[in-house]
């Protein structure tokens, strides 16, 4: 345990340069050995074939990056991953907005209602998605449950291919309102009230003042979470588990699933499809963000 | 652990030179039927006990029941044996475990792998075959059920000891049979019958509510493996991998498109729930009674018999057609004896123990315990047994399945290093059939056109 | 990075004792929003309600078609089955620990870094910073097969060292806290060395106590992203024993013996810390929360 550095001024220097170093040396430990270095190995492992027991044999170049490009079923991949990220940012973003607007009327149990939308920050992914295996359960499904006593359905909400990635989404959605309610009820709260009053003595109200006053001053919020709501969408992988296993029919097979598919399931230990299918995972969460903070970031308003 | 277990794969190497086995890791074994067995006296000359640490991915009911059998043999052997069973998770997990444990030449004495991993094992070239241990000692194996014996053995030979094995069944809500007016003495025996059956089984409520369904399975793609095995045909070429490394698969044929379509159309003329991948689900379906027939592997009878609220009944596995000549596969999962890195007394206790599980009475006891198929014939003249068939007479239908299949290539099963992706891809076929993306001789085929890269770097990966 | 997003760098949002609110003017406008608001408040509840209600519903209520909707009576069977069906204690206590390790360990790893960045000479400065930043970029799916792979091989599968030691450090901890440390007063820091306070005196009996805000809204990020990690436990651990609450429940949803009211009683279990702290401390927890949004 370094002590109190010597109060003269030369060693002093020295000694806090080894000191700095000493301070830094367990962060940069741990992000070298656990992001710098395996970054490097996923692009050593996606440019490798594999021997039996996953170990890279031999050099092949692009070759996997190329079989990526030529497959119909990785095209399909992004496709989903791509309306995934639209399927749970719009509608989480929009809700939860439509909600806190809404909760700003000054009608009795607002503070209540609050606190009951944050409820399903509660849930984490893999609780949440448990919860909505039991609702969307094919064999004794509470929502077909629920159809049932209105004489419709059933629905194969994660066994028909043409709603899973719509239920899974759903499911997220719901899961991360309660983040997105209290992220915007915080930024709201941020609004100063003066605003709020003087564009009220002007007249504006209701849906008025939303669109021209308060909106536009949640924008700081607001691009925040699109801009976390993008990227925890591209990286979602336990309600996929969970609920789907990139089924039925690859539906729901993310560019995230697909990395645990080709790398630990079905005994495949293809690390080096899995590691090509990793590095376009990596571009396109810093693509996404890049557009977003080039485009998006543009039209926000900072107070 | 993995420490001491290295070093001691260290000091034991001077033991490999009884292995006639390829060590390296490279993966080159071959069929590996050429290596030698150490003999018997390699366990008498050991000084000390003997480890064998045993690697399995048993749970729950049937984790204990190997504990109680592993502790038996540890005490019959005190002093002199001593075996270590460790739960290394999921069948998938464990391979995949195993494979880590290869590159750093730290593997297991003995390892429990599933029926689909069976092609891996034998090129990972890290394994003696039973049958070495068999030939050196002149221990007989014409007690191992004939079938099981089939799926486990290459040119003749059994390269590991079958040991949890399950077969499959059709079940029955003899409830439902009896209110449709049918007798559940009268099972279907076809694909057609079943789907006849289903008709009529299927029960609509007076709004149009489907509230039960005439049929019900899992896609699980190990039914269409069955299904194919019953009409006698095969699931990859070189005779289901028997008879040389399989190249290409075979169950894109007009078989298996009928078997797929058959499973599709009853979904979507709304006589079959389709309940996803979920194994569980298929079986909470038929267990609350909106399934009315039901495919699912012995090892759930006496979970049904238990939770269900009305009477189980059991019929063979059905065939697809009058004139089929195959019989049902068999499941689940076999023991191998590790050879490169361990000594010849290990691999002896390995062996001991093994010849120790498949005893007529461990079998019985592992049969009662856990609900799986004996492997030994004899295991079902054991008193305990035949007290327990009576309880649950519905068991005996797999016993007589069983009796009256031909072992033949078909069914063997087939033997592909890439099996579990190509049960996903019929899966991903039964899927597509349904959802009516595709005929399903389409999805087969484009099943089998995306697995064939998988193949072909598997085998150019054991050259 | 968006220094300028609300985050605890900022000051915290005044919040006046009593916001004046609109009120909607006309009676339909009233009723409209109040419909609008009872049909969200229905929808998004409706889970919250089901998973108390069915982890009290006997298995023929919850497991017969159609479900029940309300127990008519209420069993506590199904938390005990639950916990009977997978070993919900051990991997409660799992979660605890490795939350706990990884909160403990990222404050103390961001804290002494944040301070190297701030108060003490660090060569190429601008290019270490940099570099930290920069991993901020790299999500971790996209890096998890070679630590798998790292920590396999170091034997440290089904661990707990394999499940807490890739996330030691962050450079997202290091960044938030040298923003707050940046904003710390320079008198305070010149009045501390005048009465000859050293660096270790001065992090730890000034800087650190002053920071008690920043550094419990990033405790309550971090312990959080840690709890609720399901991607790295469900890889590197293998045995119920050494899995993590998050993992358990989903072996609890696929185990053989599980009705829905059983997966539901383990959900409440699951839930128990997290709900609390929804409830009770919303408000830390916004801090918390926008902790992120400096990201």
């Amino acid at each position: 345990m370094p002590t109190a550095p010597p109060p003269a001024a030369r060693p002093r220097r020295l000694g806090e340069h080894g000191l700095a170093w000493a301070f830094l040396l367990p962060s940069v430990v741990v992000l070298v050995l656990f992001v710098a270095y395996p970054l490097g190995r996923t692009l050593y492992l996606s440019a490798h074939a594999n021997d039996l027991f996953g170990a890279p044999s031999r050099y092949v170049g692009w070759k996997h990056y190329a079989d990526l490009l030529a497959s119909a079923e990785f095209r399909d991949t992004l496709l989903t991953t791509a309306l995934f990220v639209l399927f749970t940012v719009v509608p989480g973003v929009l809700g939860a907005l439509a909600l806190v607007l809404l909760l700003e009327n000054r009608i009795r149990g607002v503070r209540l209602l609050r606190s009951a939308f944050a409820l399903p920050f509660a849930f984490s992914v893999a609780s949440a998605s448990v919860v909505f295996s039991v609702f969307y359960n094919p064999a004794s499904g509470v929502l077909n449950g629920l159809l049932s006593r209105l004489h419709l359905g059933p629905v194969g909400w994660l066994t028909d291919s043409r709603y899973a990635l719509l239920s899974v989404a759903a499911a997220t959605v719901w899961m991360n309102l309660g983040y997105n309610v209290l992220v915007l009820s915080a930024g709201i709260g941020s609004i100063p009230d003066e605003i709020t009053e003087a564009a009220r003595l002007d007249g504006a109200s209701g849906l008025r003042l939303a669109r021209s006053v308060t909106v536009p001053l949640l924008g700081p919020s607001l691009f925040f979470l699109v801009v976390v709501s993008t990227v925890n969408a591209l990286q979602s992988f336990g309600q996929i588990h969970v609920l789907t296993r990139g089924g039925p029919d690859g539906a729901t097979r993310t560019l995230v699933y697909s990395v645990y598919q080709k790398a630990f399931a079905y005994g495949s230990s293809d690390f080096g499809t899995a590691s090509a299918q990793a590095v376009v995972l990596l571009v396109v969460v810093l693509a996404c963000t890049a557009l977003q903070f080039g485009v998006l970031e543009r039209k926000v308003h900072y107070a | 652990m993995k420490k001491s277990a290295r070093a001691l794969a260290a000091l034991l190497v001077s033991g490999l030179a009884l292995t006639a086995c390829s060590s390296g890791g490279s993966g080159s074994g071959g069929s590996g039927s050429d290596a030698a067995a150490p003999a018997a006296s390699a366990l008498d000359q050991a000084s000390g006990v003997t480890t064998v640490e045993f690697w399995h991915s048993m749970t729950g009911k049937n984790a204990e029941a190997l504990t109680a059998l592993v502790d038996a043999f540890n005490a019959a052997h005190r002093g002199k044996i001593e075996v270590k069973p460790v739960f290394q998770g999921s069948y998938d997990d464990l391979v995949a475990k195993y494979k880590a444990s290869v590159q750093q030449k730290a593997t297991p004495a003995l390892v429990q792998v599933y029926d689909i991993g069976t092609r891996f094992m034998i090129d990972s070239g890290q394994t003696v075959p039973a049958q070495a241990f068999a030939d050196r000692d002149g221990y007989p194996l014409d007690d191992l059920q004939p079938n099981i014996r089939n799926y486990y053995s290459v040119g003749g030979r059994l390269a590991s000891m079958p040991f949890n094995s399950s077969v499959p069944l059709l079940y029955l809500n003899t409830d439902a049979f009896a209110e449709a007016g049918l007798d559940p003495a009268k099972p279907p025996a076809t694909l057609a019958e079943l789907g006849d059956l289903a008709r009529k089984l299927t029960k609509k409520d007076g709004s149009g509510q489907t509230v039960r369904y005439g049929f019900g399975a899992a896609v699980y793609g190990w039914f269409v493996e069955e299904l194919l095995a019953e009409s006698g045909s095969l699931y990859c070429d070189a005779d289901n991998g028997r008879t040389g490394k399989a190249s290409k698969v075979a169950f894109d044929s007009a078989k298996g498109a009928e078997i797929v379509q058959w499973w599709a159309d009853l979904v979507k003329g709304g006589y079959a729930a389709n309940t996803g991948w979920q194994t569980t689900d298929a079986q909470a379906a038929f267990k609350a009674g909106t399934v009315a027939m039901h495919l699912e592997s012995t090892g759930v009878l006496r979970g049904y018999t238990e939770a269900a609220k009305f009477t189980v009944g059991t019929a063979p596995f059905p065939r697809t057609a009058a004139g089929d000549q195959g019989g049902p596969v068999i499941g689940g999962a076999s023991l191998w004896i590790s050879g490169p890195g361990h000594s010849a007394a290990q691999q002896r206790a390995a062996w001991e123990l093994e010849k120790f599980l498949t005893a007529p009475d461990q079998q019985a006891a592992w049969h009662t315990g856990t609900g799986y198929f004996p492997v030994n014939t004899k295991a079902l003249d054991v008193a305990a047994d035949q007290q327990w068939v009576a309880k649950y007479p519905q068991f005996k239908t797999a016993i007589d399945q069983m009796a009256a299949t031909k072992p033949t290539p078909a069914t063997a099963g087939c033997l592909l290093g890439v099996m579990p992706q190509a049960r996903k891809g019929v899966e991903t076929a039964v899927e597509q059939t349904v959802s009516g993306a595709k005929s399903a001789q389409q999805a087969l085929a484009d099943a089998a056109k995306e697995l064939q890269p998988a193949i072909d770097a598997y085998n150019s990966a054991v050259g | 990075m968006t220094a300028t997003l609300t985050g605890p760098t900022a000051p915290a949002p005044a919040r006046p004792a009593r916001r004046r609110r609109p009120r909607p003017r006309t009676l339909l406008g009233r009723s409209l929003v109040h419909l609008l608001l009872l049909g969200a408040a229905l929808t998004v509840l409706f889970p919250v309600y089901y998973v108390f209600a069915g982890a009290f519903m006997r298995p023929d209520e919850i497991a017969s078609y159609p479900p029940a909707l309300v127990p008519h009576s209420l069993t506590g069977r199904n938390f005990s089955g639950a916990v009977h069906a997978v070993p919900l204690a051990r991997q409660y206590a799992n979660s605890v620990l490795v939350a706990g390790a990884v909160t403990a360990a990222q404050l103390l790893t961001s804290v002494l870094a944040a301070y190297a960045f701030v108060f003490l000479p660090v060569r190429a400065r601008r290019v270490v910073f940099g570099a930290f930043l920069a991993t901020l970029m790299v999500p971790w799916e996209a890096v998890v097969v070679p630590n798998y792979l790292t920590l396999s091989g170091w034997g440290l599968g089904n661990t707990y060292f394999g499940l807490v030691l890739p996330f030691l450090a962050s450079a997202f901890g290091t960044f938030l806290l040298r923003q707050s440390f940046r904003q710390f007063p320079a008198e305070l820091r010149d009045a501390a060395r005048i009465d000859g306070a050293g660096h270790w005196r001065f992090l730890w009996r000034i800087l650190v106590p002053l920071s008690r805000p920043t550094l419990a809204a990033l405790a309550v990020y971090v312990f959080l992203s840690a709890w609720n990690q399901y991607f790295w436990p469900l890889i590197i651990t293998r045995t119920a024993e050494m899995q993590t609450l998050q993992i358990g429940l989903s072996t609890l949803r696929d185990s053989e013996m599980a009705d829905p009211g059983l997966i539901l009683a383990g959900v409440v279990l699951s839930l128990l810390p997290t709900l609390a702290l929804v409830l009770f401390g919303q408000r830390f927890l916004v801090r918390g929360l926008t902790t992120g949004a400096v990201r």
